[in-house]
């Protein structure tokens, strides 16, 4: 293909629509027009841009500032700001925080009672096991812990025995003997379905303690 | 306006931060106890779900711990959880229908107990009302519910704590009712009789003729009113525990 540098100055400027003012040499006449046949059937061919692209592009453009809205805002919340706030909104925003957290504080509603003014009563837990190598006291005054109550053998043979202060109330417990047999007390106030296929011995404490059986 | 919103944010996120300080995570406790992280995970939310409803939550804690301590299946534990959670929405509705507005937590976990062995939600609302005061009520329910689990008709162990209130007595006195019952039963008094004596409103005081000779002076310390006996023959602290002898295998 030839360089535009090997056109003359007339074909150039024929070239540039200036026909009147310049042909180009006879030598060069036919392919300059062969040329400027090309380029204007080129031209014809090219779909001239319609309103359309108007819309396109502005829909682009208003795409594209939705898009920056939330990085905008996120540059806002981590770039140092200068806040300045009314008294009375902060006074506001206090009385929320504190509100929410009364809130939840009654929502924690205690389920133990306050039913004595002195709530806790010494208690003595026996039980007679002379096989036994280990026995342990759990219930609901310890959460069912395995390992907090243990019980000491006593001076009669056989019999376990441990001193605990419980609250006053209803309490339910078992005795685990050797670390892996539930047991009730016999001689419990009453017993009660468990919910998982057992018995829990109870006992209700009050204030001036338990009535000896 | 932005600014507002984002100090009412901020105030909203301190505030549950603070709010979840004081909540006990039964989840932490119980992985910390070996359970598996699925049944945590399930307990965790029937406790919150309780907590949104304003219930206690410690009863469920403590219901699931006590599963888990026992070894019971985690199925088992979370039916057990559940159940109990509904039983404590039913407490909650009966406390309220009796005038307690809102029910303190301490009623709501006797009257889910009351419920759970048997009484009616009519039960639960007449001894409310029986009771006048929260206080007076959680004790009522206690013990009207450990003496339907000793085996007194339900009317009876209600009636007990009614009559116990109506006769001037104190909640120590109501308190006292199931140890009473246990010791005239362990005398070998019958319910009928026993439950007669306490609608009598004369629970505590035993004949002669009713007891074993040889043993009618210690049965009379165990069982007289408290005004009745020596200082430091019976009460709480460490000079007289109770020693009801247990006895096993």
């Amino acid at each position: 293909m030839s360089s535009r540098n090997e056109w003359s100055h007339e074909t150039q400027a024929y070239f540039d629509g200036e026909r009147a003012a310049a042909e180009p040499p006879p030598r060069e006449r036919p392919g300059a027009d062969r040329l400027l046949r090309g380029v204007t059937a080129y031209a014809a061919s090219i779909h001239a841009p319609g309103a359309e692209l108007d819309d396109r592009i502005m829909a682009r453009v208003r795409e594209r500032g939705r898009a920056r809205a939330h990085p905008s805002m996120w540059r806002w919340l981590v770039a140092p700001q200068s806040v300045r706030v009314r008294p009375v909104v902060l006074a506001l925003a206090a009385s929320l925080v504190f509100l929410v957290w009364w809130r939840d504080r009654t929502a924690e509603l205690p389920s133990a009672p306050q039913l004595a003014a002195t709530p806790t009563v010494l208690v003595r837990f026996e039980l007679l096991a002379p096989r036994a190598s280990s026995v342990t006291l759990a219930g609901s005054f310890n959460e069912w812990g395995t390992e907090g109550m243990p019980l000491t053998p006593s001076a009669t043979p056989g019999l376990w025995a441990v001193t605990v202060p419980l609250p006053v109330g209803e309490h339910e417990y078992l005795f685990l003997v050797d670390g892996a047999k539930w047991m009730a007390d016999p001689s419990a106030q009453a017993q009660v379905d468990d919910g998982f296929g057992r018995t829990n011995s109870v006992i209700v404490v009050g204030p001036r303690g338990v009535v000896r059986s | 306006m932005r600014r507002t919103l984002a100090i009412g944010l901020a105030a909203l996120l301190a505030a549950e931060t603070l709010g979840a300080q004081g909540a006990p995570e039964i989840r932490a406790r119980l992985i910390a106890r070996g359970a598996p992280k699925s049944l945590a995970d399930q307990v965790q939310k029937v406790v919150s779900a309780a907590r949104r409803e304003r219930l206690p939550t410690d009863p469920l804690a403590d219901k699931a711990l006590e599963g888990w301590a026992k070894r019971a299946s985690p199925d088992r534990v979370l039916v057990a959880v559940r159940e109990l959670h509904t039983r404590l929405g039913q407490a909650r509705i009966a406390a309220a229908q009796a005038g307690l507005k809102p029910p303190p937590g301490g009623v709501v976990t006797a009257a889910a107990q009351a419920l759970g062995r048997g009484m009616t939600a009519e039960d639960v609302r007449h001894l409310i009302q029986a009771a006048h005061g929260s206080r007076n009520a959680a004790a009522g329910l206690m013990v009207a519910s450990s003496l339907a689990a000793q085996g007194f008709a339900h009317g009876v162990a209600a009636q007990a704590v009614e009559q116990t209130y109506q006769n001037g007595g104190t909640t120590s006195d109501v308190l006292e009712l199931p140890s009473v019952t246990a010791s005239l039963l362990a005398r070998g008094l019958s319910r009928p009789d026993v439950g007669e004596r306490i609608l009598e409103g004369r629970p505590f005081r035993l004949d002669d003729s009713e007891v074993g000779s040889e043993n009618g002076a210690v049965n009379r310390r165990a069982l007289g009113r408290a005004a009745d006996v020596p200082p430091g023959a019976r009460g709480r602290s460490t000079s007289n525990p109770s020693t009801g002898r247990r006895t096993g295998p």
